[in-house]
């Protein structure tokens, strides 16, 4: 993009639009199936992350940021950590410190014991997948628009 | 060294105090009786006579034939756990299959007038007993959610703490 313009390419910003909200129903599907198949928390939010790439190659990485603002990426990426270790917390605010942290199974979403520690790992593999999900989108934004950076600023110096 | 770093130091050093003594205090990770650690049944004797065979440090030949029966390495040699009565580990012995040293491998328990043999092995209770214990059907994800929950933490945490250090290291053109 050295003083050049980026030329439209119509095809393949096309398929870029049509494929990304597949991509990303398809890392849900690996997230919300990690329990049962294969898959799971990591995967899924590297999957979903890819989406994002996907975008701003075809596309530009403003309006990948403004589908994706900073704000929201700081909150996510913190946000899937919070859940891990809130349900962590939970199981041993419901038993008043009887059970150990991370014990899910003491969590009352259900009357089973084995069925809260299933639905428990559920949850924590979507907190997984919400981090992994959006610490690879940052660490994508912030490596592509460092290039950006520095090839503007080797505009402006003079020669 | 001016006054405002000594000044620094000095809780610096008593918050590593501080530190220390809690996780001195904290027990360690995991119960002895949690889930994972514990040992899986094989079967049962109805009969008392072997126990007084046990005490004798003895392996009885019913308990022989019974493990020969289902498979498993016929134990070598008995002892006794310290502690409760009525309890042994037996042995198998060197260069059974798989086992290049004499392995700690069956656990004997006096009940009621019985005897109930079990057997020492996570990996065995990790297959066996997982669905049963979690209702989740792949191995690897109760592994990695349940069993070696705080593994996992762990490494969520390493992510966030990769993707925090390159926004400090790559983002300086404006605030976080």
């Amino acid at each position: 993009m050295n003083g050049k313009k980026r030329e439209d390419n119509v095809i393949v910003e096309t398929i870029a639009r049509i494929m990304a909200p597949f991509i990303q129903l398809f890392a849900l599907y690996v997230i919300i199936h990690g329990t049962g198949g294969p898959g799971g928390g990591f995967q899924g939010g590297v999957v979903f992350a890819s989406a994002f790439i996907l975008y701003v190659i075809a596309f530009d990485l403003s309006g990948g940021r403004k589908r994706f603002p900073e704000s929201a990426n700081i909150f996510f990426s913190s946000f899937g950590l919070y859940i891990y270790a809130g349900i962590g917390l939970l199981s041993i605010l419901f038993t008043a410190g009887a059970a150990q942290y991370l014990n899910y199974g003491f969590i009352p979403f259900t009357s089973h014991f084995e069925e809260n520690r299933a639905l428990g790992m559920d949850i924590v593999e979507i907190g997984i997948g919400i981090t992994v999900m959006a610490v690879t989108a940052s660490i994508f934004f912030d490596l592509a628009g460092k290039k950006e950076e520095d090839e503007k600023k080797e505009e402006e110096e003079p020669r | 060294m001016n006054k405002l770093e000594v000044a620094a130091l000095v809780p610096i050093i008593l918050l590593c105090g501080l530190f220390v003594y809690v996780a001195e205090d904290i027990p360690v990770f995991g119960d002895p009786n949690a889930a994972p650690i514990r040992y899986v049944e094989i079967f049962s004797i109805d009969s008392d006579e072997e126990g007084e065979l046990l005490e004798q440090q003895i392996v009885p030949q019913k308990l022989t034939r019974g493990l020969v029966e289902r498979g498993f390495p016929p134990p070598s040699r008995l002892e006794k756990v310290p502690g409760p009565p009525g309890e042994w580990n037996a042995f198998i012995a060197k260069d059974e299959a798989h086992y290049a040293r004499e392995e700690k491998y069956y656990f004997i328990r006096r009940e009621k007038g019985k005897l109930k043999v079990y057997r020492y092995a996570f990996v065995v209770r990790w297959i066996e007993k997982g669905l049963q214990e979690t209702a989740v059907p792949n191995m690897v994800t109760y592994g990695l959610a349940d069993y070696r929950g705080y593994d996992t933490l762990g490494e969520t945490t390493v992510i966030f703490t990769a993707g925090v250090s390159v926004i400090l290291l790559l983002r300086r053109r404006s605030r976080l």
